[in-house]
């Protein structure tokens, strides 16, 4: 399947791809070798001389996501349009965008940003940017200390077993399900070796289909180390799982936490967060959240909202948005930083709203005592 | 695997394929046709994502019956595994055969025989690496995002290598390399193992003019002015912002056909507001622009 490649136009021609690839990698689409390989082969199979054609082939032998094919068309129009007035980059790692820009939507939270070296990342980063609604103050994200975050990732855990809809590896009893021959045929030895009744199995329930939707507005600021620690053990305790940060819009920012130790994950997010910290919108937001990525809303899915509740929305309109997502998901939870304080009630016109669409309401604290959370119900909190 | 050998006529040129779809009424752009070409050229697998309803599976159907080729479907969902996938040995059939042999073999003689090819379910990506029709079969393995994780590792050996190993027999090689069509609704992220081995195309919702052609070449009884009607509301109502689930093609497919059911040949309020549950299907959608804002709607230019 690997012959060489051989183009009309001779060996000038690999020069340039080269550069052509590199300078999409610069700009954050990922392609290994193969797609290089696939890429030459598809070039070999269609006129090359045809841009449309040429574009094409690039397309579809490199992208892996609608984002990358945005990036491919950009990059092809500038780099086959004025080459040789573009100095072609070396192939790097530097500058790379990181993998937490992909998929990003116009106008989201938080603004695109290229990340600067690691050396160079502020573990507190206050500079901001304008919003409509509130100054802008950035995140601090100093890290906790190692207990903490074991603390965070056995809660974790806890919680994973308490929302879990997805079948795991372990098999359990079932009156449906495909046969257990070896269950069936040790019965059968009871009756002289006739199977006289199936055993059947399935796979038990141990792995969650998790959604977070985190408020990084301004009045969340004093709670983000707290939170990222949380929401950092949930991700990697929880593989399916989603992590969106919101404000006055809203942008999915799971890729910052994909195999990522926590000493990284964390300056890449503070330099994400920095221009973060607007007024929150939150029925908005959930609005948007279901518009742009609703797919991921499953009967099997547990969302998880971090928010402290105050609102500049409309709270019919969150409480409109939250009975749909209540709908289309299996659970909602709502993380309150300040749910776990004495004489705590729900008095926000947003948490009055939420409240009859909620399952559970809790606060980062009681996640490490899951049991604890557990009792924390709604209906005892809408009752004080 | 030999080099591109184009066996398929739609090996030949992109243009091939255009035609052949065509032929089979699946409107499909250039773009996408490309992706189809090299996919049968190239013997890649081809990953579709885009939203739903939008004819990524379609797509597959078209290309079984221009290529007059079997079409083998799997259809993903959570727990799918190697048993549903693959293969099964088929236990029933060999315990009749270990007590039917008991006592004129011996234990090795039985035990070769009930592990042979006789003995073994074939499952859809098995039956497509054996596949005997006159043509390469076609594989659709449908809405893989609804599959776990695990189960795109045991697509791996499937997708890159087109063989399959079974312990107890050895690794049985494709006869003919199936074409492959890989459909996600991108409700996950696929991993990045399984997108290096495929190509990569996108469906996103059509045009006014594409949908239009798409309701013509499906719906021949359909008068053209009534089509376009018919897909100016529809992209309007895709374009309102707070819509729990936006109509795919097939959504205004069905409703076009009930429209033409009921005798309709132009847009109006009391025929629309009845059969908008072709088009919406979200209860408090439907109560929203049934009640308030389907005039607006159908007003609007």
């Amino acid at each position: 399947m690997t012959g060489p490649v051989r183009f009309p136009a001779g060996q000038r021609i690999l020069e340039r791809l080269q550069g052509f690839l590199d300078r999409l990698r610069e700009e954050g689409v990922r392609i290994g070798l193969a797609a290089g390989v696939d890429l030459g082969r598809a070039l070999a199979a269609v006129p090359a001389l045809d841009r449309e054609a040429f574009r094409e082939a690039c397309r579809v032998t490199l992208a892996k996501s609608p984002t990358d094919l945005d990036t491919i068309n950009r990059v092809f129009d500038e780099y086959w349009s004025t080459l040789g007035q573009l100095p072609v980059p070396p192939a790097s790692e530097e500058g790379k965008v990181p993998r937490g820009t992909e998929r990003r939507r116009p106008g989201g939270a938080i603004p695109p940003r290229a990340r600067p070296p690691r050396d160079e990342l502020p573990r507190e980063t206050i500079e901001g940017r304008y919003s409509p609604r509130a100054p802008a103050m950035g995140h601090p994200l100093a890290p906790l200390p190692a207990v903490e975050i074991r603390r965070f990732r056995a809660g974790a855990r806890r919680f994973r077993r308490s929302v879990a809809t997805l079948p795991g590896r372990h098999w359990t009893r079932s009156p449906a399900g495909p046969v257990d021959v070896r269950r069936t045929a040790r019965r059968g030895l009871r009756t002289g070796g006739e199977w006289v009744e199936l055993s059947r199995r399935e796979r038990a329930p141990r792995r969650a289909d998790l959604v977070v939707l985190w408020d990084v507005s301004g009045s969340m600021r004093e709670h983000t180390s707290q939170l990222f620690a949380l929401v950092y053990a949930l991700h990697r305790v929880i593989r399916r799982s989603r992590v969106f940060a919101f404000g006055h819009d809203i942008e999915e920012v799971s890729a910052l936490f994909q195999g990522q130790p926590y000493v990284r994950a964390l300056p890449d997010l503070a330099a994400r967060l920095s221009g973060a910290g607007g007024g929150t919108q939150i029925a908005h937001c959930v609005a948007e959240f279901r518009r742009h990525w609703g797919a991921v809303l499953r009967p099997t899915t547990t969302v998880v909202i971090l928010s402290d509740g105050w609102d500049l929305g409309d709270p019919a309109g969150l409480s409109r948005e939250l009975d749909r997502l209540r709908r289309e998901a299996r659970r909602v939870v709502w993380v309150n930083p300040y749910a776990a304080d004495r004489g705590f009630v729900p008095a926000t016109a947003a948490l009055k709203a939420a409240l009859p669409f909620l399952d559970l309401l809790t606060s980062p604290r009681d996640f490490p005592r899951a049991h604890v959370a557990r009792r924390l119900s709604v209906s005892s909190l809408a009752a004080a | 695997m030999s080099a591109a050998a184009p066996a398929s006529p739609l090996a030949a040129s992109v243009e091939a394929v255009l035609t052949a779809l065509s032929e089979q009424k699946y409107v499909i752009e250039r773009g996408l046709a490309t992706a189809v070409f090299l996919a049968i050229r190239l013997e890649k697998p081809l990953l579709i994502e885009g939203e739903p309803g939008c004819g990524k599976t379609e797509i597959a159907k078209a290309l079984a019956t221009a290529t007059n080729a079997e079409l083998i479907r799997l259809q993903c969902y959570e727990g799918l595994d190697a048993s549903a996938a693959l293969y099964e040995w088929d236990y029933p059939r060999q315990l009749l055969e270990i007590r039917l042999h008991e006592r004129d073999r011996t234990t090795a003689e039985v035990e070769t025989e009930i592990y042979s090819e006789r003995f073994l379910l074939k499952r859809p990506l098995l039956r497509a690496l054996q596949g005997e029709g006159p043509a390469r079969p076609v594989l659709l393995i449908d809405e893989l995002d609804r599959a776990d994780e695990e189960f795109e590792g045991l697509l791996l050996e499937v997708l890159s290598e087109f063989q399959v190993t079974v312990p107890e027999i050895g690794t049985i090689r494709a006869t003919r390399i199936p074409l492959v069509i890989l459909t996600s609704n991108r409700t996950r992220e696929l991993g990045d193992a399984i997108k290096r081995r495929c190509l990569y195309a996108y469906i996103g919702y059509p045009t006014a003019e594409k949908e239009v052609e798409i309701l013509r070449r499906r719906l021949p009884e359909l008068p053209e002015q009534f089509a376009r009607e018919i897909a100016r509301f529809v992209q309007r109502l895709r374009g309102q912002e707070d819509l729990a689930k936006r109509p795919g093609v097939a959504e205004t497919l069905d409703w076009a056909s009930a429209l033409l059911a009921l005798g309709e040949g132009t847009l109006r309020s009391e025929p629309v507001a009845e059969t908008l549950g072709l088009l919406l299907k979200d209860a408090r959608d439907l109560e929203t622009y049934r009640k308030e804002r389907l005039d607006l709607l159908l007003a609007s230019p």
